[in-house]
């Protein structure tokens, strides 16, 4: 048992063992808590989850523990797609915010190309006499028109995608795996805990 | 032993019965596919799991647990949680920079709107 006083941890009640003291279990199954343990050893198994743990250095392995417990849920709660299920549907998140930032910074672009040639006219009109001020203003506004019926949605998306802003690939496994690959190569992996 | 034995039943060095639940998904010319979920679920948790589903949507969930586990196997802290987090954080700088973006465009669409005005 663990020890005169204390209750053997979550894995050892379950499986029915003696708790020793240097369970490899005891420290991120507690006993009040055994459904925890439970869904790891459904969709694990304890002895690959020991044999994991003992892969990893002590201050890492309550990290472990935790992403092997959400892992467990999202497989119980989808058998099919587990947690790649999570994935593919943030990825088309992700998607859909990059084609919305895209059309965003286009529209930007436009009306500033609109603004332009108005700033340009406007210094210059300061200049000249009142006939040709008026003649200048007139052609101005003509080309203002012109930009705004141009179908801007369209144009914006045009622009968007020739520039390559934004990946309309909604996620298949597979795809998901390249992205993995590709994600790794840009984000160095992350150096503190997820869990704080 | 049967020349056609899946990969599962090569790894595991048994008989493959024509019924084997692994064979369709585990074919001979691909042993790393089952070595690896193998090494992180075990072939006994993977059969279980497999008898559980209706048989078409079997080679989906070999698929999706063939991708956790090799994510397993390239992060042993983290596995694919850790893709999840990276996903979860390119969400949000992707809003705040949406969120910045479209205030820009608020701003410029007064800004041009003054200056119409002004100019008639």
């Amino acid at each position: 048992m663990a020890g005169p006083g204390s209750s053997p941890c979550a894995s050892c009640k379950l499986l029915r063992r003696r708790c020793a003291k240097d369970c490899i279990f005891a420290p991120y199954f507690p006993p009040d808590d055994p459904h925890k343990f439970a869904i790891v050893h459904k969709v694990f198994g304890a002895s690959n989850v020991s044999k994991m743990l003992q892969e990893l250095p002590v201050h890492q392995r309550a990290d472990a523990v935790n992403s092997l417990v959400f892992e467990a849920n999202a497989r119980v709660r989808d058998p099919v797609y587990g947690c790649v299920g999570a994935i593919s549907y943030l990825q088309n998140q992700v998607s859909q915010l990059q084609m919305q930032l895209a059309v965003a910074q286009a529209e930007i672009l436009c009306i500033q190309m609109q603004n332009e040639p108005t700033l340009q006219s406007h210094h210059q009109v300061l200049e000249l006499d009142q006939e040709h001020k008026a003649l200048l203003l007139q052609n101005n506004n003509n080309n203002i028109n012109n930009c705004s019926n141009n179908n801007n949605t369209n144009n914006n998306l045009g622009y968007a995608m020739s520039s390559g802003q934004f990946n309309s690939n909604f996620a298949s496994p597979s795809s998901i795996m390249q992205m993995q690959m590709q994600m790794q190569m840009q984000d160095p992996l992350k150096q503190e805990s997820l869990w704080t | 032993m049967n020349p056609k034995r899946c990969a599962a039943c090569k790894y595991l060095r048994r008989r493959c019965p024509k019924d084997c639940i692994f064979a369709p998904y585990f074919p001979p010319n691909d042993p790393a596919k089952f070595a690896c979920i193998h090494r992180i679920y075990g072939a006994g948790n993977v059969s279980k799991m497999l008898q559980q589903l209706p048989d078409q949507t079997r080679a989906e969930a070999v698929e999706s647990l063939c991708f956790e586990a090799k994510c397993r196997v390239d992060d042993p802290v983290y596995g694919c949680v850790g893709i999840i987090h990276l996903l979860q954080t390119q969400i949000q700088n992707a809003q705040n920079e949406l969120a910045k973006t479209q205030a820009e465009v608020a701003v410029a669409q007064t800004k041009l709107s003054q200056t119409q005005n002004s100019d008639f």
